[in-house]
């Protein structure tokens, strides 16, 4: 399914990242060999040039990659109207084996490719290059996953056959299913709300706590960001088997890519584009502080951690207001209208 | 020492066929106060060691420090910044925008930095009292005399208060009475403190009593008579 205009663009992005990926390859290699700061060599003087470009080129790179899992979720969207038995992204992901899998590797990637992206640019603050030798030592490690991403949504893109009949999302995540393939279907709805609530009110607390206090707890950040990695989870789970089917009024309907369509006004956009960002700026509130004693960073990363977590909080407010918006509607109004 | 260059070389087009050794083995030091003049025959390195010092481009290996930091050096974000504080340039034809005003020419380095409009009006007004052109201040560049000309280039030099003044071959188009008026100006800074570097290889500048060191540039390399 290589000729599609979805697929072209996924594949050329994913292709110049790989492209800028090498370049920055190479010169991560000599960064690790022969990086010395205190030197006035040749050598270490074109390093330091190099660097500048190298730096800024995967930057971007990673940054057309983070794109690339809204693009192929839109690509996914798009494919399911070939597929035969496929209504949404759910059936067109299940149509062959690297589907789910890049998927998945594309969402743990954003955080990844965000990481770097936040070192990177914590390290062009200083006039020490701080960070230099940990950001190419991370990058030579993230290239295997860019690697990884690429080669499952080409293989995916290159597997996908119109006449393969996949399954839809009532059949993936719905109720009707009791053959023990749907791995959701076995929460309590009131329990799974009740733990959503709960948490959103347990990280506010302590987004709170860490913002107003005076001094940077790093313990209360490190709780801080494994609270917003547990409420990630939970969030995937609770918009799938509760809050979807109050954004499609059908009490059966259960699916995380139906609300990406155009006939739900796009709502996955807004839930999805508010939960990642703000999961994001709150585990690097923690992770920021790990690079907070490098040479003229104290102050640049005190400055980003303060903004992560107040961005992450105002992320929180916007999330849970978007995800409780029809259910409430629906206890107010009785349902539709 | 101000200024500092020990083992600087400069190499264009490295590993290239039409690579040029334009500095070799460097090692100059300036002190604060000072008025230094780079002389030496066109295509002897002099542009380009000042270019060095005034951190336009680092230099291929070595080291090239101001007040002990190398600052040709720092991350882009930086050098901009500290260029800007550190260093004043008057240029071989001045660089001056012909459309734009005197008072706007010599304000110019300042709107980066985000002085207020009134603090730029007040200081560029000091500095056109201070060289006898306050009477040109809305004439457009274009239309000043060449000995003007010089004076709103030294103006914008001086106008962020860089201790340190860089000047390439700034009487090559003046005449006599001008280059003499020039040196008069650059002495009465560095009475005032001021470091001054000139590259030249006019006879009226090396040789002006106020320049307490000439430095003889050949073929890239500092040349002991």
């Amino acid at each position: 399914m290589f000729l599609n205009p979805w697929s072209l663009a996924l594949s050329l992005c994913s292709l110049i990242v790989l492209v800028l990926g090498a370049v920055a390859g190479r010169t991560a290699v000599r960064v690790l060999r022969f990086w010395e700061p205190g030197s006035d060599s040749n050598r270490q003087i074109r390093l330091e040039n190099a660097i500048w470009l190298s730096s800024t080129l995967i930057a971007y790179g990673l940054g057309f990659q983070i794109i690339t899992l809204i693009l192929f979720v839109l690509a996914a969207d798009e494919f399911c109207q070939v597929i035969v038995g496929a209504m949404c992204a759910t059936g067109a992901l299940l149509a062959n084996p690297y589907g789910m899998p890049a998927l998945l590797i594309k969402l743990v990637g954003v955080f990844f490719y965000g990481f770097w992206i936040l070192l990177h640019q914590l390290d062009i603050r200083s006039e020490q290059y701080p960070l230099v030798r940990l950001k190419y030592l991370t990058l030579l490690l993230l290239l295997p996953l860019l690697l990884l991403d690429v080669s499952l949504q080409t293989l995916y893109i290159a597997g996908i056959k119109p006449d393969i009949i996949t399954s839809c999302c009532a059949v993936v995540f719905g109720e009707s299913n009791g053959g023990g393939s749907n791995l959701l279907s076995g929460y309590s709805q009131q329990g799974l709300l009740l733990a959503f609530a709960g948490s959103i009110v347990s990280l506010a607390a302590l987004g709170l706590g860490l913002g107003l206090s005076r001094r940077w707890r790093p313990w209360l950040a490190g709780l801080y960001a494994a609270g917003w990695l547990w409420f990630f989870g939970l969030s995937l789970v609770v918009i799938t088997t509760v809050i979807s089917s109050y954004v499609y009024a059908m009490p059966y309907h259960k699916c995380p890519f139906c609300l990406l369509k155009p006939e739900y006004y796009y709502f996955g956009f807004a839930l999805y584009g508010t939960l990642i960002p703000a999961t994001f700026f709150g585990v690097s509130a923690a992770f920021a502080g790990l690079v907070r004693g490098r040479p003229g960073l104290a102050g640049v990363v005190a400055r980003y951690q303060r903004l992560a977590v107040r961005l992450s909080l105002i992320l929180l407010g916007i999330f849970s207001g978007l995800s409780f918006y029809h259910y409430l509607k629906y206890l107010v109004s009785g349902g539709e209208g | 020492m101000l200024i500092e260059l020990s083992g600087v070389s400069k190499i264009y087009n490295q590993g290239r066929a039409n690579e040029v050794r334009a500095l070799s083995d460097i090692d100059l030091g300036v002190e604060q106060g000072s008025m230094v003049c780079l002389k030496g025959p066109s295509g002897s390195g002099k542009s380009t060691l000042l270019a060095i010092i005034g951190c336009i481009f680092p230099p291929t290996s070595g080291r090239a420090a101001i007040a002990e930091r190398q600052l040709a050096r720092l991350p882009d974000r930086f050098l901009t910044l500290h260029r800007r504080e550190t260093i004043g340039f008057i240029f071989q034809r001045f660089n001056i925008l012909p459309e734009l005003t005197v008072l706007e020419n010599i304000t110019l380095p300042l709107l980066p930095l985000g002085v207020p409009p009134k603090e730029r009006r007040q200081r560029a007004q000091e500095l056109l009292a201070r060289f006898a052109i306050s009477h040109r201040a809305r004439f457009p560049a274009g239309q000043i005399s060449g000995g003007e000309l010089q004076r709103v280039a030294i103006a914008r030099a001086l106008i962020n208060n860089q201790p340190i003044i860089l000047a390439d071959e700034p009487t090559a188009h003046l005449d006599t009475a001008l280059s003499r008026e020039f040196m008069e100006i650059m002495q009465q800074l560095k009475e005032a403190g001021k470091t001054i570097v000139i590259a030249s290889h006019d006879p009226l500048v090396f040789e002006h009593p106020a320049i307490d060191r000439t430095v003889t540039i050949q073929d890239g390399r500092i040349h002991v008579p």
